[in-house]
């Protein structure tokens, strides 16, 4: 009892451990793992993203040169970032914010993907 | 009051996670306890039909939010066996810091638990206080607070570096300094011994014949810790298992009160001796026969059995969580307990259901 | 008359709306000391702003009568206080609002609300002798049970009924439902009956019962001021150690049981009544 007094005296005088979010934010850590964003105009559209990822949420259509991705199913695992075989797949530190509906995240390469040895592979 | 019949949970306050008791009680006495479970099945062993053997470490870790590391880490040390791949020093060294870790943020999120079992909102808060820094620590060194992912085939994903140890050293360091101050209220305070001393208890005889596993066996005198199979780097580290002997609610919670000392003392010496080196390597091939691999989770002891047949899809894997070992228990608990003590009692098994459904 | 009008108007506005109030400093100071940042002030009022818009669901009319029955029954409780009246029949106005409280429980055939009642029934048990006793020792110290006359005493009650007071102290744990006697309801919900008694009260019925808390609180810490009629100052200065002393107790104890409280209310709340009685009637 007394020590928890003198626990709950200490609290009362030092800064409260929560804060008031959204309003203040605490920046994330450099190793977080946050949202899934794709350079797309480097990206090969090889699909090795696509076949490793663990929840399957990338599609890859090689013909259609787009890239697809479902934020929701996503579980920020980081795997498609380490095995993109051109670098264009990264992983923010920041988390992506809240939103109202579902949507899939459908990135169009702009010219037709240059020539690869690798067999087309869709997800 | 005569005969009533309480449904306690699936949704209750109290229950962290959805269990079904129906409590039979006789003027708030328990006479009979009936649990049900089904309400937090995902079927995640199935998946390993649909999932290669490497994305299912990301399956497993998701099978518990608390012990999700150890999960991996099992469920990886077991591939490694049946592969027989040598893993690295350094990841072995590695995996101990991040599931001791583990350890510590599972059993302070418990012991808030369970002081919110018997009312004392403001320990609870204090020690999830506590816990926020070791998520913390989770967070910079992996990515990730709870599921870290950092387990893979072979090895380890992400390394530590020197600055990065040092820093979980200090803030060990401050862990500890404040879990001491906590130490009279949850051991000490007379409110609480009031309501946790002698309730629930379990002789030793009993406990092993229950099959119990973990801080709930240890509690009542049973020294039995799956990291006395010297797993991970444990061969090269001091250990020895926190055990009590009156098998009370308050032995549980002083058994896993001080697991998370013992904790930080291994975190200490895992740091202390990090060989440098390699923290993964290469996989070639595909897992073939079968394989059975245990680890000690905050919880207890966890199984898991694999097989596979060559390909890039296992063929069985099957998962015994340690509170599925544990509920058990509760029956022989409850019966004759006060309808009070019904949260202290659940909580001091520390129930994952989760775990137990997967 | 009109005096005595404005005067009943203004307790039944200020009563619940102080009991609120300190509902909502008590919030922050529990958040703060608990190292939380806490709710707004006004953070019961939105509640039950809030409940009080929700889809009106009764589950007899029975509870729907007692609810209101609660909530009139203390605020004319509040009321009589601040006439001044007997102090006996304002302790028994609050009594029936109680008993109503828990009749409306009862009339629910959930276990949880019929093991809450029947906790808060033993509550009460507990604590209603002691308030009783209190009103015993103000009787023997002014020679009325009417508050008037506490208020024309000319030195504070406090020095001479100090371990009634400390009685009174204990009641009011009981009755703001704080650690170590939240047991047939509790304010968050996190106990082994949920809400306990109030749990099939809901809606506008459940911010009835919440505001009739409000005007309970308000009763009681008036009641705890009457201990330092003399001066305003010391009154509220009193009432607010009290009310810090609340926070402290929630604060550094676990929930204990009911048998663990009728043991200790009743030896500890007797106890410490009957020295300050018999130390009065020897003087
Ligand atoms: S982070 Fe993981 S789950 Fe998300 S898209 Fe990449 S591989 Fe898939
Ligand atoms: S792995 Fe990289 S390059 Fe290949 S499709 Fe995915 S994002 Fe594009």
């Amino acid at each position: 009892m007394f020590t928890m007094t003198s626990t709950i005296l200490r609290n009362l005088l030092k800064e409260p451990a929560t804060r008031r979010y959204p309003a203040s934010v605490r920046p994330s850590f450099e190793a977080a793992r946050g949202e899934i964003r794709n350079d797309i105009h480097v990206c090969t559209f090889c699909g090795v993203c696509a076949v490793k990822c663990p929840s399957q949420c990338i599609t890859v259509d090689r013909k259609a040169a787009d890239w697809s991705y479902d934020p929701s199913a996503c579980v920020q695992c980081g795997v498609c970032a380490e095995v993109c075989t051109s670098g264009s797949l990264q992983q923010a530190r920041d988390y992506r914010k809240p939103v109202r509906k579902k949507e899939l995240v459908v990135l169009k390469g702009a010219t037709t993907p240059p020539k690869h040895s690798d067999p087309p592979v869709t997800g | 009051m005569t005969r009533t019949i309480i449904p306690f949970g699936p949704q209750h306050p109290v229950l962290p996670e959805p269990i079904h008791l129906m409590l039979t009680l006789d003027d708030e006495v328990i006479t009979e306890a009936v649990p049900a479970f089904g309400f937090v099945h995902r079927g995640l062993e199935k998946l390993v039909e649909i999932r290669d053997f490497h994305q299912m470490i990301y399956v497993v870790e998701r099978i518990c939010g608390i012990c999700s590391m150890l999960h991996a880490m099992c469920y990886c040390q077991g591939i490694e066996e049946m592969m027989g791949i040598e893993t690295p020093p350094r990841a072995r060294f590695l995996r101990v810091i991040w599931s001791e870790l583990h350890r510590m943020h599972s059993h302070l999120l418990w012991l808030g638990l369970f002081a919110d079992s018997f009312g004392f909102e403001s320990l609870f808060m204090q020690f999830w206080k506590i816990r926020e820094k070791i998520l913390d620590i989770d967070e910079a060194t992996t990515g990730n607070r709870i599921i870290v992912s950092v387990n893979v085939i072979g090895g380890v994903r992400k390394d530590l570096t020197l600055e990065q140890t040092r820093g979980i050293l200090s803030e060990l360091k401050s862990v500890e300094t404040e879990l001491k101050r906590l130490e009279t209220t949850i051991l000490n305070d007379y409110t609480v011994q009031n309501r946790t001393v002698g309730k629930g208890v379990l002789t030793a005889k009993q406990a092993y014949e229950l099959g119990l596993v973990g801080p709930t066996l240890r509690a009542s005198g049973v020294m039995q810790d799956a990291r006395m199979l010297k797993y991970a780097a444990f061969d090269d580290i001091a250990f020895t298992p926190v055990v009590e002997t009156d098998g009370d609610c308050y032995a549980r919670c002083k058994v896993r009160f001080r697991e998370v000392f013992q904790s930080i003392d291994l975190i200490r010496q895992a740091i202390g001796k990090l060989p440098n080196g390699e923290i993964a390597v290469k996989v070639k091939g595909r897992p073939d026969g079968e394989v059975t691999s245990r680890v000690e989770q905050p919880r207890g002891e966890v199984f898991y059995y694999i097989r596979a047949n060559g390909t890039k899809h296992l063929e069985r894997l099957r998962v015994r969580t340690p509170t599925f070992a544990n509920v058990p228990a509760l029956l022989t608990m409850l019966p004759g307990a006060g309808l009070s003590d019904v949260p202290v009692i659940v909580l001091s098994i520390d129930p994952c259901i989760s775990c137990t459904e997967r | 008359m009109i005096r005595h009008g404005i005067l009943i108007a203004a307790a039944l506005i200020f009563g619940p709306l102080v009991g609120g109030l300190i509902s909502g400093m008590d919030r922050i100071l529990t958040a703060r000391v608990q190292s939380r940042i806490g709710p707004p002030l006004l953070q019961p009022f939105y509640d039950v702003i809030k409940l009080l818009g929700k889809e009106k669901v009764v589950v007899n009319v029975w509870q729907a009568f007692c609810a209101n029955a609660y909530l009139t029954a203390a605020s004319i409780a509040v009321v009589l206080l601040c006439l001044r009246s007997d102090l006996l029949l304002i302790l028994f106005i609050q009594a029936v609002g109680s008993v109503f409280l828990v009749v409306g429980a009862f009339s629910s055939t959930s276990p949880y609300s019929q093991i809450g009642a029947h906790r808060e029934l033993l509550q009460m048990l507990c604590y209603e002798p002691l308030l009783i006793l209190v009103a015993v020792g103000v009787y023997l110290q002014t020679g009325s049970f009417r508050i008037a006359a506490v208020h024309a005493l000319h030195q504070p009650m406090l020095l001479k009924l100090p371990f009634l007071f400390l009685v009174l102290g204990l009641v009011l744990t009981i009755k703001l439902r704080k650690s170590p006697f939240d047991l047939s309801t509790s304010h968050h919900a996190h106990q082994e009956l949920v809400k306990g008694l109030l749990t099939d009260y809901s809606g506008p019925l459940l911010a009835l019962t919440e505001i009739a808390h409000w005007c309970d609180t308000a009763l009681l810490l008036g009641f705890c001021s009457l201990f330092w009629a003399t001066n305003p100052i010391g009154a509220l200065l009193l009432v607010a150690v009290t009310y810090l002393m609340e926070i402290w107790i929630d604060n550094v104890c676990a929930r204990m049981n009911w048998r663990w409280m009728l043991g200790y209310g009743w030896g500890m709340g007797m106890a410490l009544s009957l020295v300050n009685l018999v130390w009065l009637y020897a003087r």
